[in-house]
Formats: structure tokens, C-alpha cells, sequence
């Protein structure tokens, strides 16, 4: 026999005026291979139409669906209701806009982060649409491409008390990107100016080290060794900073 | 009115040099606190091999000169960590809220840095003010003060929380500096573990042997 659901959602929509926030069931059967983009899609149409969440791709590419499930941030396409208990807590992504009910604004975070990076490939060399295109090193390329997996759900920055803690602070997401900025070869800016941007407390030395942001991406992303690497990089740009046979 | 959020530039070279001196006096004293339950833990072979350790540490000025740099470490650690706990309540609030909602471990693992940090700073104070105020060391006066009055108690509980946050501490420095690699993560959780539980047991035994030591 199916199991019967009960989904305790947050619900408030910062745009009504005498809208407060709150959690408010509903009960759905379980269904086989149920995900809970579906069943929130189920909610929407038969129980609820004013329930707000978001989702694009539902396959877990978008990163559109994140969302605080049984308070583990995850994407709602990717986690079946078979893995969870009859009782499933959504609540929107912390440290996030909030838009209403599960939806958050992440875009806005997201770009803001990436123009505070100038996450864009640094070149003063003149692109010449005729010449042959320069083949990368194919382990560089992977090397890359491992990073730029990143689909920018905003998993990590809500599992991240650091982030939660202080909103200047700008997380796994955004030392995973610089990383991938620093791996390539076509990006011109040297270590110093990499240390600009992200050796303080804002950026890689602000992190504490909890790892709630390796723990839950959805997309596996080498998070601890990747803050790792750019914390004893920029360590290292430190020393040479201040060391009088480095600093020129 | 587009949404923004502000990501204000600042001056990184002083955030990294905090940060490296935090974490190279982190491992000073992780260092230190394995080799002082050692060193205490000679008085199992005996007050006479204690005595002569301490009197070793005593000749060569160790101790003298030692024991207030240690205090100067221990401070300064203190205050360089201190930049990164939440002393005001609504930023205990979001930490606290966020560690629960998560249930993760070393999450919960900061928590107990940042709490076992508390009583060590007021009890380690106390602890080497009363044995720097009274050299040189001996079994004889250790086993004396640990025979009196509340002091059993008060090392009863400073050495499980100096032994939490120690293990927590070169766990954590290890993972944010890379020396602990991702692959070996849950190893070195295991082996945090095992070695914070080896050392709570043997200060344990210690203490139960400084509870025989006959004082002239």
C-alpha cells in the first residue's frame, strides 16, 4: 500500500500585504519513483495553486529547485520521496531573497557574486577571428570543466552557517569559480590580483572550514580540496606581499 | 528596482596574515597540549620520573621562560579566533538555527570548538596561573592540589574539553589547509576520534594516579 505523504511547506508572500510567515500542510499519496518536483507540481495543481517554488530543467541541471528538504539544502528534481520519511519540511534556501513561499532569488546573488570576481577570462591579447583556435591541454580542459559543473543552485551558500552568519561573505560557490579562473591558461591575471579579490575575510579567509557546502552539492563538486587549494594559494600571495625579496 | 547584494571590496592582507598566524599557533599549541598529557602522564612511571622530567624543564628555564610564552600564545590565539565567533545574539541565532536545521557534523563539530574554547580560556587561565605562581612543579605539589578541595572537579572537566578542541582544532586546520584531502576525510575523522579518546583516558588514569600519590 502507498504511503500517504503529509508536506509541511513555508508559506509567505513578502509582495501580499497581511501575509505571514508559517508552515501549512498537505497530504499527497506516495507514488512510485515520486520526486518531489512532481509532487510539489501534484500540490500546485490540485491543492494549492498559489504555491510558489521554482523549477526549470527537473533534471538537475537548472539549479532552479533548491530548497531546505527535512533541512538538508538539495534540488527538489533530484531527491526521491522514497528516500525521505512519511513527514517531508520544505523550507526556501537561507541567505536568499526571498521571492515567496519556496522560492528564492538566487540569480541576483549569483551575479552580483560573479561581477564582485570579474568572473570573465582577463586577456589583453586581440582576438583574431581567422586564426586557428589555440588547442588547450586536454587534462587542463578537464581540469576546468570539473569546476564549471557548477550550476548555481545556492545549495552550499545555505548550508554554510558562515555565509548565514555574515552576508558579505561569498562561499564555496564563488572560490569554486575563482579556482576555475585561476586553472586557466587564457586568463592573464596573475596571483596578486587574484589575492585582490579573494584573499579576505569576504573571500577564502573568511571560511571557517564546516564543509556543510562539500556535504551537500548536487553535483559533487570537489569543494574542500578546491577551498583548500585557493586558501594555500592566497597564503602564499600573503607571504609574498609582505616579504621585501618578493614584493616586487 | 533590480535586487542587489553587496559584496564590498576590502583589503585582504591582513584578513591571510591573521589567518596564517591563527593556524600556526592553532598547531603550537596542538603540539604542545599532546606533549604536556604525556609528559604529566611520567608520573605513571613513577613521582621520581615526574620529578625529574620537571626538573629537567626547570634547569633549562623551559618552564620559566616557557610557561609565559605559552600563556602569550594562548591569548593571542584566543583573540585571533575570537574574530570568527559570534558574540552577538542575533548572529548566534543564525549560526545556532543553521547548525540545527543541517545536522551536520562538523558543523556541530565548530559548535563544540567554540564552546569547549569558553571554559578552556577561563579554566586553562587558572590552571597556569596556579602552577606558574608555584614552581617549581613537583609530583608532590600536583598530587597535593589535586587532593584538595574542588580541584579533582575542575580537572575533570578542563581535560575532556581541552581534548574535544584540540582534536577538533588540528582536524580542522587540516581540512581547511588541505593536508587532509577529501578522499581521506572520514579517516581522519576516525583517527580524531581515537586519538581525543586515547588522550581524555590517559589525563583519566593520570589523574586517578595523582589521587595515590602519597604527599609528604
Amino acid at each position: 500500500m502507498n504511503r500517504k505523504l503529509t508536506f509541511s511547506i513555508f508559506r509567505y508572500n513578502p509582495q501580499e500585504t497581511g501575509s505571514s510567515p508559517g508552515m501549512r500542510e498537505f497530504r499527497l499519496e506516495e507514488t512510485e519513483n515520486l520526486n518531489l518536483f512532481v509532487a510539489l507540481n501534484l500540490i500546485r495543481e490540485t491543492q494549492d495553486p498559489s504555491l510558489q517554488f521554482d523549477f526549470c530543467c527537473r533534471a538537475g541541471i537548472c539549479g532552479a529547485c533548491a530548497m531546505v528538504i527535512n533541512g538538508r539544502p538539495r534540488l527538489a528534481c533530484r531527491t526521491k520521496t522514497a528516500e525521505l520519511p512519511e513527514k517531508i519540511v520544505l523550507m526556501p534556501l537561507p541567505g536568499f531573497r526571498l521571492v515567496g513561499d519556496l522560492s528564492v532569488d538566487t540569480g541576483a546573488w549569483f551575479r552580483s557574486m560573479n561581477e564582485r570576481l570579474r568572473s570573465w577570462i582577463h586577456t589583453d591579447e586581440n582576438f583574431d577571428p581567422d586564426a586557428p583556435e589555440v588547442v588547450m591541454d586536454n587534462q587542463v580542459a578537464e581540469e576546468i570543466y570539473e569546476l564549471d559543473r557548477c550550476i548555481e543552485c545556492g545549495c552550499c551558500i545555505g548550508a554554510c552557517a558562515t555565509a548565514q552568519m555574515r552576508s558579505d561573505f561569498m562561499g564555496a560557490a564563488a572560490m569554486n569559480r575563482i579556482a576555475r579562473f585561476m586553472l586557466d591558461p587564457r586568463d592573464k591575471r596573475t596571483n596578486r590580483e587574484f589575492f585582490e579579490i579573494v584573499g579576505t575575510d569576504q573571500g577564502i579567509f573568511g571560511c571557517m572550514g564546516l564543509l556543510g557546502c562539500h556535504d551537500v552539492c548536487p553535483k559533487n563538486l570537489p569543494l574542500q580540496d578546491q577551498l583548500a587549494h585557493v586558501r594555500r594559494k592566497m597564503g602564499r600571495q600573503a607571504l609574498k606581499n609582505i616579504l621585501p625579496w618578493y614584493k616586487n | 528596482m533590480q535586487y542587489q547584494v553587496a559584496f564590498p571590496t576590502a583589503s585582504g592582507s591582513r584578513a591571510a596574515l591573521l589567518d596564517l598566524v591563527q593556524m600556526l599557533l592553532g598547531l603550537a599549541l596542538v603540539v604542545f597540549m599532546y606533549l604536556h598529557a604525556l609528559f604529566v602522564a611520567s608520573i605513571l612511571l613513577g613521582p621520581q620520573v615526574f620529578n625529574a622530567l620537571a626538573d629537567f624543564f626547570e634547569r633549562y628555564y623551559l618552564a620559566q621562560v616557557g610557561g609565559p610564552l605559552l600563556a602569550l600564545v594562548f591569548l593571542t590565539h584566543f583573540f585571533m579566533a575570537a574574530r570568527r565567533i559570534p558574540f552577538s545574539q542575533q548572529d548566534q541565532k543564525k549560526v545556532w538555527t543553521s547548525t540545527r536545521m543541517l545536522a551536520h557534523r562538523d558543523t556541530w563539530l565548530w559548535t563544540v570548538q567554540v564552546v569547549t574554547a569558553m571554559f578552556i580560556l577561563i579554566m586553562g587561565a587558572i590552571h597556569i596561573w596556579v602552577v606558574l605562581t608555584d614552581l617549581p612543579i613537583t609530583a608532590d605539589k600536583s598530587a597535593a592540589r589535586i587532593q584538595t578541595g574542588f580541584w579533582l572537579g575542575f580537572y575533570l572537566l578542563l581535560l575532556p574539553m581541552v581534548e574535544m578542541h584540540v582534536g577538533a582544532g588540528w582536524y580542522r586546520l587540516g581540512i581547511k589547509w588541505g593536508v587532509i584531502k577529501s578522499s581521506a576525510r572520514n579517516k581522519a575523522k576516525r583517527a580524531e576520534y581515537y586519538i581525543t579518546g586515547f588522550f581524555i583516558l590517559l589525563g583519566l588514569i593520570t589523574l586517578a594516579r595523582f589521587m595515590f600519590v602519597s604527599v609528604s
